[in-house]
C-alpha cells in the first residue's frame, strides 16, 4: 500500500504493507533508527514517536494507520543549530546513561511540554509514566524536562 | 505471530459507517474473518500471541480509528454520546465531560499510560470485553447503552447485557459499535472511580470500581456500580445497586454491604492476584463508597 505521511516536517511516500508496525517502517524503509524497539507490545515507550503531535508506541501502530498523517520521530528534534533545548537539557542534566530509552522519553516530553511549557513534578511524572529507564532511577530524567521548562521560560519572558 | 507476519494481513480503510457495514455484512454472509481495527492497543498485542495463521486465512482487517460517525463526543444537555473509536485522551481532555462525569475521566485518565491513552477507544474496550476492562467498568456505572450499527440499522444493548460471558459480547459479526449512550448524571451526582493496583501507570489493575448515585431526600433515585477483574465479565453489582436505592440507604450496614458485595463477585486467583484480595478490596471499596453517601445524607 502507498503510504503518505509528513514524517519530521517533510512529505514523504513509501509503500509499505498496512499492517507493518510504524515501528518497523521507520527504522527499516525508512532507516530512521533513532526509535528504539524494547518491548514491542506497548509498556516500555521506547519507540515513542509523536502521530499529529500525541505520543504513541510506534510498536502498536499499523503503517497503514498513518495514511495522511503527521509523525514526528527523535531525528526531528534537531533543529539548525544542532540538538534542542530539550536535548540539551538530557544531556547537561544527565538524563541519559545508555540511551535506549531516551528518544522515547524525548518524544514524551517534547509532547508534554508543547501542553504544559512549566510542568510541576507530579506533571511530568505523568507525562513519561509510559516509559521506563533501567539506568537513571528516573529522578534525573525528571531534572532534565523541568530544566528544559525553565530554560525556555527564561528566554521568551512573558 | 511475528510483526512479519502480521504486516501480512489484508487491510482496508473504509470511508463511511455506511461502507463498512456493507463490507461487514458481505463477508459475514460469505463466513469470511473480519476484524475492526481502532486503537491496536488489544488487537495487535493479541495478534502477537496467536500461533501463526495460513496467509488465505487472515481476516481482513477495517480501519475504523478515524471513521467520522465513531469520532464523535456529543454532549447535549441531559445526555451525552461517545462515539466508539472516540481515544481516552479525547475523553479525558473533554471539558464537560471532565465537569459531569468525572467518573469516566478519572478512568480514562488511569488507563495505561498517555501512549495507549492516546490510541485506546471505548469501542476496542468494550469489545475485547476483557473482565479488567476499565471503561466498561466506568460505562456500566453509567448505565450506557452500546449502539451497534450494520446494514439494517442501528440497534442498542444495555451494557449491563451485552456481556455473555469471558471475552464474549452480544456483538453479531455483521455490526460495529458506533458508540455508547447515557444519561448524564445530575450535577451533585456522587461519583466514584477506584483502581488498585501494582503501580499507577500501565499495569492492570487487580480491582476496579465505578459507582454513580443521585440522592434526593436521603434516597437513591439513580445508582450504576461497574467493577473489574472481580468476574467473568464486569460486574455490575445488583445487589449492591438494589442496596443503593433501597428507603432505608441511611441505615445499610456494614454487614449488608459485604454480603452483597460478595453475592455479586466471583473473584478467581491469578499472576495479577488473590480471589480472597480482591474480594477484600471489592468490599472495602463499596463501604468507602456508601459511607460517602451516609455522610452526604446525615449532612
Ligand atoms: C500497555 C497497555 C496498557 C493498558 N492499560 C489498560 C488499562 O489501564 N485499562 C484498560 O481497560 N485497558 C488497558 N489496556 C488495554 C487496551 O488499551 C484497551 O482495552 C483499549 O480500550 C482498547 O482499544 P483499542 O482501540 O486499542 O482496541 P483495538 O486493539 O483496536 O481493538 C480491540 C478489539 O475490539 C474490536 N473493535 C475495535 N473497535 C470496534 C468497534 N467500533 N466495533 C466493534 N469492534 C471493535 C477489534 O476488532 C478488536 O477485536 C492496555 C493495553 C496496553 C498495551
Ligand atoms: S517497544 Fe513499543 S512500547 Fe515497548
Ligand atoms: S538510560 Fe538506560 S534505559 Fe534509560
Amino acid at each position: 500500500m502507498k503510504i503518505t505521511f509528513v514524517l519530521n516536517g517533510r512529505s514523504r511516500t513509501i509503500d509499505a504493507p498496512p499492517l507493518a508496525r510504524l515501528l518497523d517502517v521507520l527504522r527499516g524503509t525508512l532507516g530512521l533508527t533513532g526509535t528504539k524497539e524494547g518491548c514491542g507490545e506497548g509498556e516500555c515507550g521506547s519507540c515513542t514517536v509523536l502521530l499529529d503531535g500525541v505520543p504513541v508506541n510506534a510498536c502498536l501502530v499499523a503503517a497503514g494507520q498513518c495514511d495522511g498523517r503527521t509523525v514526528l520521530t527523535v531525528e526531528g528534534l534537531e533543529n539548525k543549530d544542532g540538538l534542542s533545548d530539550l536535548q540539551d537539557a538530557f544531556v547537561t542534566e544527565g538524563g541519559a546513561q545508555c540511551g535506549i530509552c531516551t528518544p522515547g522519553f524525548l518524544m514524551a516530553a517534547r509532547a508534554l511540554l508543547a501542553g504544559n511549557p512549566q510542568p510541576g513534578e507530579g506533571e511530568i511524572r505523568e507525562g513519561i509514566a509510559g516509559n521506563v529507564c533501567r539506568c537513571t532511577g528516573y529522578q534525573r530524567i525528571v531534572e532534565s524536562i523541568r530544566h528544559a521548562g525553565k530554560e525556555r521560560a527564561s528566554r521568551e519572558p512573558g | 505471530m511475528n510483526p512479519a507476519e502480521i504486516a501480512l494481513h489484508p487491510f482496508e480503510r473504509p470511508a463511511s459507517l455506511a461502507e463498512l457495514c456493507r463490507t461487514l455484512s458481505t463477508r459475514a454472509v460469505r463466513k469470511e474473518k473480519t476484524v475492526l481495527l481502532a486503537g491496536g492497543t488489544d488487537w495487535i498485542v493479541e495478534r502477537r500471541l496467536a500461533p501463526l495463521e495460513s496467509p488465505d486465512d487472515l481476516p481482513l482487517v477495517l480501519d475504523v480509528s478515524r471513521l467520522p460517525e465513531m469520532r464523535a463526543i456529543h454532549v447535549a444537555k441531559e445526555h451525552a454520546a461517545i462515539g466508539a473509536a472516540a481515544t481516552f485522551l479525547e475523553i479525558k481532555s473533554h471539558p464537560v465531560l471532565s465537569r459531569r462525569v468525572p467518573v469516566l475521566t478519572a478512568m480514562a485518565r488511569e488507563v495505561g499510560a498517555v501512549q495507549i491513552q492516546a490510541r485506546g477507544t471505548l469501542g476496542g474496550n468494550l469489545a475485547t470485553a476483557s473482565p479488567a476492562a476499565d471503561g466498561a467498568a466506568a460505562l456500566m456505572a453509567l448505565d450506557a447503552d452500546v449502539v451497534l450499527a450494520s446494514v439494517t440499522g442501528e440497534r442498542r444493548v444495555p451494557l449491563t447485557q451485552f456481556f455473555t460471558g469471558y471475552r464474549a459480547t452480544r456483538r453479531a459479526e455483521n455490526e460495529a459499535i458506533v458508540r455508547v449512550e447515557f444519561a448524564l448524571p445530575r450535577t451533585g451526582a456522587h461519583q466514584m472511580w477506584r483502581k488498585v493496583g501494582t503501580r499507577a501507570a500501565q499495569a492492570i489493575s487487580k480491582v476496579a470500581f465505578a459507582a454513580v448515585v443521585e440522592l434526593e431526600h436521603g434516597r437513591g433515585v439513580r445508582a450504576g456500580f461497574g467493577m473489574a477483574s472481580v468476574a467473568p465479565v464486569t460486574a455490575s453489582l445488583p445487589t449492591v445497586r438494589a442496596l443503593a436505592l433501597a428507603p432505608n440507604l441511611a441505615s445499610v450496614s456494614e454487614q449488608e454491604l459485604e454480603a452483597a458485595t460478595r453475592r455479586d463477585i466471583t473473584p478467581i486467583d491469578d499472576l495479577r492476584s488473590t480471589a480472597a484480595y480482591r474480594a477484600h478490596v471489592a468490599v472495602a471499596l463499596v463501604k468507602c463508597f456508601f459511607r460517602s453517601l451516609r455522610t452526604a445524607i446525615g449532612s
